[in-house]
């Protein structure tokens, strides 16, 4: 892997490579619908996505509202909802757990992963290793159809009989597996596992198209540690997803036989509730790194470019993510101390889940390094990354109470484990998300996308974000259960409702903070600043080619004679090396 | 300028938010965090770790994030600034990789003490108590005069057989239901915990204390001793169906002399009740020749 990259490989039947630069008519269907352009592909992504986030974002008001004013009618929209989720308007407590289990699982399966993963991944990875398209550029266009299809299932899942699941995102068994226990929502939890499915499928088929592309099509002289980080993190997520993915499917597939067929692989009479949870789990964690590290990658990526400076360690973010890849796979019990596992057999997992501590610790010291002695500008997108290694740190920390296993027989469960992973998917994932969009945005559309706009939105989701989830620490150890329809029923919990009040307000400022950048989005696609091919001043090879790239991305594959984060390198005059250009002379690169 | 502005404009409006809520109100009486007091002895041994890990977290966090800050400010850009060109250091690495594989190692291990000592084996002396959980409420059985639980078979949950007791034990035939959790104060309490349906969980925020209840088990490691009287809530922290949120029962720690009174009036009014079935019994089997509901199918749409 560390000689030298192999070629360009054209692919047979696609056009890049005979057409070079030339965008050859297309019609409207073949241009934005059933594209094979990775661009586009990852724009469909992204526009999904984003979809998706507004639906996830609203069932998450749902869930705020109820947990304030328990009993009353939702305003506005109360109306509107479906009967298996209010009656007049007030949450049914069903129809509470399916709010919060939908939530979950849109903003998994259907947000996160296919912004990070889908978007940025098949749009940043040919572009960043000098190639032309994907390796499978069908099978592109199938993942993310297959991914718009899971979409599509998991939405109709709330208009069936009986409504959606109900019974949370991890769908523990045998209160999933089983139609007499779950209020009549056998049919919505069929169609989860469906959708989980397809999804699922969607994810195996980008995965292993990012792996080939990545493995076979860098550019000459794009070694493996020439990579920018971003598709290093891309890299390791495709093989933690082939690798963790299939047993969510398996898993799935189960659960639709005992739902539907009548075998019994999670009853309590001839199967084993806890199979459930080790299979989903398996899955769950690295699940859990998955959506972590594209953000991670994403975030190394524009830290130096508004640091001017070189990544610091950047041999040794490579292998923290490596770390991080190979004990995400062991770490899966840290969910399951309390859940009947063997008691011995949760201490070894505690142990575990501390070291993968280590990698993460690494990383956050790296990127400290890295605006240490820099020269920094706050834009926006420089504001969310270095707000991401904040909040990620705040997510990491809490991690370290759950897993000390006694701590855990206190907060598991509670608001405190919410708290834990809006932190890391949230103030994690999310911002890491929002910083590429701010980052790439030029890149994408030619255009800027407005500054002031971006910095109001960024301080009011950097504000809001917080008011809404660090108090629920308190609430957790203050003993409020998740998941729970109405907090009030509680004697210990009633003291503590003025600060469930409190969240979800804040958290309504969160939701309404997001059309601030929706407006901004749409906006400078035909107002922003022109951008030209790199406004960032930035060394990547997608900043080489015009804003919006053409078909086959470059006129002739590029040649890479540099690491990716050669930014003021002494005795050069402008302050950044692009990957593509020799050193000139007299430039003193740091040999490493 | 604007963006200066706006942060002012963000922040103001931020603490005018904040300041709208009545957060305060509630000054609970706690020790950590707005936690409600711990009233076990377990419980204080883990809030005593919880300190610990909340300080060591709370130390990172300050420094590192001061560190991050200071240099935010100081390395801002500025006109003539220049970055200073650095690869990192390999020195660096390794003291950071060291330091925090230590310190994890230190508090697993004194994490992993703490876990096995808390699911040591129950003492002898323990009041035992069977709490079988179920869609969507709790069951507690305690052992009669004889001192001893009668045995159970995860699979024999019926209506008949609430506890899933087995025919063939004569210790089952004087246990008697309860349901509130009643327990005497610094005495141990052993818990069998449960399920005749779903997943649910024994959650009590001040005892410190959640273990899931599985379904075709009998989960046998959990005990503790209160160190208090008063009435707690015990709580399902399980998503177990649209009933989850309200799946409560009452704990009430009372003296010890109080528990011993509760136990002999509860005794005493089994063996009235067990006096009365079995007159009843006599009467229907001489009336009523195959009865087949002492053998209840097991399939599991037979809910309860």
């Amino acid at each position: 892997m560390s000689t030298s990259a192999t070629t360009f490989i054209p692919e047979p039947g696609h056009a890049a490579a005979e057409h070079g630069h030339h965008e050859h008519k297309q019609s409207f269907f073949s241009k934005y619908i059933w594209s094979l352009d990775h661009k586009m592909i990852g724009l469909q992504y992204l526009w999904t996505s984003f979809f998706f986030l507004l639906l996830g974002g609203l069932l998450a008001m749902g869930i705020r509202f109820q947990l304030a004013y328990p009993g009353m009618p939702v305003p506005l929209i109360g109306a509107l909802l479906p009967s298996t989720i209010a009656i007049d308007g007030v949450i049914l407590p069903g129809g509470y757990n399916m709010l919060f289990t939908m939530h979950a699982t849109v903003m998994v399966f259907l947000v996160v992963m296919p912004l990070l993963i889908g978007g940025f991944g098949n749009y940043l990875i040919p572009l960043k290793i000098g190639a032309g398209d994907m390796a499978f550029p069908t099978l592109n266009a199938m993942s993310y159809w297959l991914y718009v299809l899971s979409g599509i299932v998991i939405l109709a899942s709330f208009f069936v009989d009986g409504g959606a699941a109900q019974s949370g995102w991890t769908a523990y068994a045998p209160l999933s597996s089983t139609p007499a226990y779950m209020n009549n929502t056998a049919m919505g939890q069929s169609l989860w596992c469906v959708g989980l499915f397809i999804n699922g499928l969607s994810s195996i088929a980008g995965a292993t198209n990012y792996i080939t592309t990545i493995t076979n099509m860098r550019a000459p002289g794009m070694t493996m540690f020439r990579l920018p980080l971003s598709v290093w993190a891309l890299f390791l997520t495709a093989w933690l997803l082939i690798l963790a993915v299939p047993v969510l499917s398996a898993a799935a597939a189960m659960l639709f036989a005992d739902l539907n067929f009548g075998t019994t692989f999670f009853a309590a009479q001839g199967g084993q509730p806890l199979l459930w949870q080790h299979l989903f789990w398996f899955f769950g964690h690295p699940e859990v790194y998955i959506m972590i590290l594209p953000a991670m990658g994403l975030v190394s990526e524009i830290l130096p470019v508004f640091a001017r400076k070189p990544i610091f360690g950047y041999k040794a973010m490579v292998w923290a993510m490596v770390a991080i890849g190979f004990l995400g796979f062991i770490v899966w019990g840290h969910h399951m101390f309390v859940s009947g596992m063997n008691l011995t057999l949760g201490a070894a997992f505690s142990v575990s889940t501390m070291i993968i501590a280590v990698p993460s610790a690494i990383k956050t010291f790296n990127w400290m390094g890295t605006v240490w002695r820099g020269s920094i500008e706050f834009t926006t997108p420089m504001l969310f990354a270095l707000a991401f290694v904040s909040m990620f740190v705040i997510g990491g920390l809490s991690g370290i109470f759950m897993a000390s296993t006694p701590v855990d027989l206190f907060v598991h469960n509670s608001y405190f484990i919410v708290a834990h992973i809006h932190y890391v998917l949230f103030g994690g994932s999310l911002f890491g998300a929002f910083a590429a969009i701010y980052f790439w945005y030029p890149k994408m559309f030619g255009r800027m996308m407005n500054e002031t706009w971006g910095k109001i939105h960024f301080f009011a989701t950097f504000i809001f974000f917080n008011l809404t989830f660090f108090p629920m620490h308190n609430l957790g150890l203050g003993g409020m259960m998740r998941r729970i329809a109405d907090p009030t029923v509680y004697e210990h919990l009633r003291a503590l409702q003025p600060i469930n009040v409190f969240v979800s307000w804040a958290a309504f400022g969160m939701g309404l903070a997001t059309f601030i950048f929706l407006w901004n989005f749409i906006w400078s696609m035909r107002h922003g600043k022109v951008a030209g091919k790199n406004p960032w001043n930035a060394t990547t090879l997608e900043w080489t080619v015009p804003s919006p790239p053409g078909h086959g991305n470059f006129e002739k594959t590029p040649t890479v004679y540099n690491g990716p984060y050669e930014y003021s390198v002494p005795g050069m005059e402008k302050d950044f090396l692009p990957q593509d250009e020799k050193a000139p002379e007299g430039a003193r690169l740091e040999v490493h | 300028m604007t963006y200066r502005l706006a942060k002012l404009v963000f922040f103001s409006a931020a603490i005018l938010f904040a300041a709208g809520f009545d957060v305060a109100a509630e000054v609970r009486e706690s020790n950590l965090y707005w936690a409600p007091e711990a009233a076990t002895v377990g419980a204080k041994k883990i809030d005593t770790l919880l300190n610990f890990i909340f300080y060591l977290t709370a130390t990172v966090f300050v420094l590192t994030q001061s560190v991050y800050i200071y240099y935010l400010v100081k390395y801002r850009r500025r006109p003539g600034s220049k970055a200073y060109y650095s690869h990192g250091n390999n020195k660096l690495e390794i003291i950071w990789t060291a330091i925090p594989t230590a310190i994890f190692l230190g508090l697993v291990i004194y994490s992993n003490r703490l876990w096995a000592e808390l699911h040591s084996p129950a003492p002898e002396d323990s009041v035992k108590v069977d709490v079988v959980s179920y869609q969507f409420g709790w069951d507690m059985r305690y052992a009669g005069a004889d001192g001893r639980l009668g045995e159970v078979d995860v699979h024999s949950y019926s209506v008949d057989n609430k506890f899933g007791l087995v025919p063939d034990d004569a210790a089952g035939d004087d246990d008697f239901a309860s349901t509130e959790l009643v327990i005497p104060v610094n005495k141990p309490v052993h818990i069998y915990l449960h399920s005749r349906d779903v997943i649910h969980s024994f959650y009590v925020p001040q005892f410190r204390l959640y273990q899931a209840a599985v379904p075709g088990r009998t989960i046998a490691w959990v005990w503790f001793e209160p160190t208090r009287t008063g009435n707690f809530e015990l709580a399902c922290s399980q998503i177990c169906g649209s009933g989850h949120y309200n799946m409560k029962a009452p704990i009430r720690v009372v003296s010890q002399e109080e528990f011993a009174k509760w136990q002999a009036g509860k005794i005493a009014a089994k063996a009235e009740e067990a006096k009365a079935a079995a007159a009843a019994r006599a009467l229907r089997t001489s009336t009523a020749a195959s009865d087949p509901s002492g053998s209840a199918p097991r399939n599991k749409e037979n809910k309860l």
